[in-house]
């Protein structure tokens, strides 16, 4: 008996049964669905949070000062105090892994426009600033550095901060005013930035852009900065920037705490780590049920066998040999979980998909995945359906004829 | 006439728990090309354990089966599979069709397992088919035939390889007498024909329209006589 028809007789008997198939599929089918559903989800997710990271620039370097911790009454160079402009500068010049160095400081008010009026969050910064995050200009332009000389009272919109206040209209030239607490600062706007999207943290196109200098003598009367943003030379040199960052420090603060310096590499690294770790998960449990419906097949198979004793005795007095028997179970086995496997990858796909629309990042569904969820489930016949099979080839067929 | 079985002293021992149990002691006889011979008793005298034997589903425990001159005693497992499938042709007491394959894919079976090509054998079940009288009832599935139907499917499926001998267990056990003297007529035909064809039965108004009667009891043959069957 050859393959061709060992298999055509296979669908035909799991068809003879279509509810009791379709239910021991059942395991399979889930099975599958949560392994290529979950992985395909998972790699889009990972892709769209890497995808986040590297909106914020490229080979980034965030420096900032750490919460300060108290140490009895001997209290130290705080930490906040050397983040200056001058440090900023001064890192430029000193790290030669280091491209620029951007000081940024951060407020929030309330911004006015006729009648309307947003909550928005004000970046003072400079206009290497646009550079190290490759932000682009929609219309206008963005800071100059003459403006950061003379404190000049510009503004800059995230994209979405101008369609919040304008609508429809051109920002460019109108004045608004921002207001915190008590005190008024009235701004002309002088450019409106591309959209940038959700970014890994926070959300660029929400914010509004003045000269550093506006920020720290006019609004917050300090002369301290809230974060530098570094970019390295290169991403091979990202490393080094991150030592020399650390070593200039240091050597100022003179202590190791005080700052944290992040790198996007670093970032990255970490996202991906926790991705994967995710997907191992979920691909573990999408597994556990993979196993479950293994288990199904194969007690499936083995109410089949004895059910079927009468047939297989018959069977075996017309003529069918131990490897036609052990053959015809087996592949009735890989049929019933392959098929399964085939809808489970269907069915996964298919909600893959649709999480995809109802959540904002794209389901990646890739091959590999498909293939490996498949093949597993071909595995899983096999191996389910060996022993009802040989139990079905070895039954001694005097004792299968008289079966009752 | 060129001999088609040859039973040498064929002994059956079964143990249940601590007792042993003599199925058969001693049985000898031979068949020849085209005889048409029922093997009768009553139930106990070794009728099944002989026809296990005679259809190599099991081996004796002493004694040789020689089926035309080849000796079963040392054949293996899938030998013995393909002796019941080139040489044997069986029919059972309850058809043992499969219940969810039409008369012609029944028929077809044991061509599947001799490994022969889909167009021949469905040629060849056909040519059986008809011959049975079953040329408007191939694609019925078994539960839509009436038992006499079915045993004719099922002996046309013992026909269709052209086997040494057809092996039938209590062929008429499931029928009517109507209809059994209808399939015994139809053994009588295929016996005219050249088939040569034993019948295991308990029933000696089964056994007479036979042409030779083994008369079984213990396990040992008591008696070999002639059947009505001579005439027909």
């Amino acid at each position: 008996m050859n393959l061709a028809e060992t298999i055509r007789s296979a669908v035909w008997s799991l068809q003879s049964n279509k509810l009791r198939s379709f239910l021991s599929m059942l395991g399979i089918i889930i099975g599958v669905a949560a392994v290529v559903g979950i992985v395909s989800i998972g790699l889009g997710a990972q892709a769209s949070v890497l995808d986040r990271v590297s909106a914020l620039g490229s080979n980034l370097i965030m420096i900032s000062p750490a919460p300060t911790l108290g140490r009895g009454a001997s209290v130290s160079t705080d930490a906040r105090e050397v983040f200056t402009v001058e440090l900023a500068q001064y890192m430029e010049e000193r790290a030669p892994s280091m491209k620029r160095v951007v000081p940024q400081v951060q407020t929030s008010g309330l911004l006015l426009y006729e009648g309307t009026n947003l909550r928005a969050s004000m970046v003072g910064t400079t206009p290497a600033y646009k550079d190290v995050t490759n932000y682009e200009v929609r219309a206008g332009r963005f800071l100059h550095e003459l403006d950061v000389d003379q404190s000049t009272p510009v503004m800059v919109l995230g994209s979405r901060a101008a369609e919040r206040l304008f609508g429809e209209a051109d920002p460019l030239g109108e004045q608004l005013t921002f207001v915190v607490g008590d005190r008024r600062y009235s701004f002309t706007v002088v450019g409106v930035m591309e959209s940038k999207g959700q970014v890994f943290m926070g959300n660029y196109d929400s914010q509004v852009y003045v000269p550093l200098s506006f920020v720290m003598e006019r609004i917050l009367r300090t002369n301290t900065v809230s974060t530098l943003m570094a970019q390295a030379v290169s991403a091979a040199e990202a490393g080094a920037a991150v030592q020399q960052a650390e070593f200039l420090l240091a050597s100022r603060l003179g202590t190791t705490d005080g700052f944290t310096i992040t790198s996007q590499d670093e970032m990255l690294e970490t996202m991906g780590e926790v991705a994967f770790t995710l997907q191992l998960m979920l691909g573990a449990i999408g597994g556990i049920s993979l196993l479950v419906g293994g288990i199904g097949v194969m007690n499936i198979m083995l109410v089949s066998v004895s059910e079927r004793t009468r047939e297989i005795g018959t069977r075996k007095a017309l003529g069918a040999k131990y490897r036609d028997l052990l053959l015809q179970f087996l592949v009735e086995s890989l049929v019933l979980s392959t098929s399964g496997g085939a809808l489970g990858l269907i069915l996964g796909a298919l909600i893959a998909n649709a999480v995809s629309r109802f959540g904002d990042w794209p389901a990646s569904i890739e091959l590999p995945a498909l293939a490996v969820a498949f093949g597993f489930s071909a595995l899983v016949g096999l191996v389910a359906g060996v022993y009802p099979a040989m139990q079905a080839a070895k039954l001694d067929p005097v004792v299968a004829l008289s079966y009752e | 006439m060129s001999l088609v079985i040859e039973a040498r002293d064929l002994r059956k021992i079964y143990h249940m728990g601590e007792e042993e149990v003599h199925a058969l002691r001693g049985v000898s006889f031979k068949v020849v090309k085209q005889e048409f011979i029922s093997i009768m008793g009553p139930s106990g005298s070794g009728k099944s354990t002989l026809l296990h034997i005679l259809g190599c589903l099991d081996r004796p425990t002493s004694g040789e089966l020689l089926i035309e001159g080849q000796n079963i005693q040392k054949a293996t497992g899938n030998q013995l599979a393909e002796i019941r499938n080139r040489r044997i042709g069986f029919v059972f007491q309850n058809f043992n069709l499969l219940p969810k394959a039409t008369a012609l894919e029944n028929v077809e079976l044991p061509l599947i397992y001799a490994g022969v090509r889909r167009r021949e054998r469905r040629e060849r079940a056909k040519v059986v088919l008809e011959r049975v009288g079953l040329a408007d009832r191939m694609a019925h599935r078994p539960p839509e035939l009436s038992g006499g139907q079915r045993q004719r499917v099922a002996i046309a499926r013992a026909m269709v390889t052209e086997p040494t001998f057809i092996l039938a267990d209590e062929p008429t056990g499931a029928l009517d007498s109507k209809t059994s003297a209808q399939i015994m007529e139809l053994f009588a035909e295929l016996n005219a024909e050249g088939n040569t064809i034993l019948i295991i039965t308990h029933d000696p108004t089964v056994a007479k329209q036979t042409k030779r009667i083994i008369h079984l009891l213990d396990g040992q043959i008591i008696k070999d006589t002639a059947g009505d069957g001579v005439s027909a």
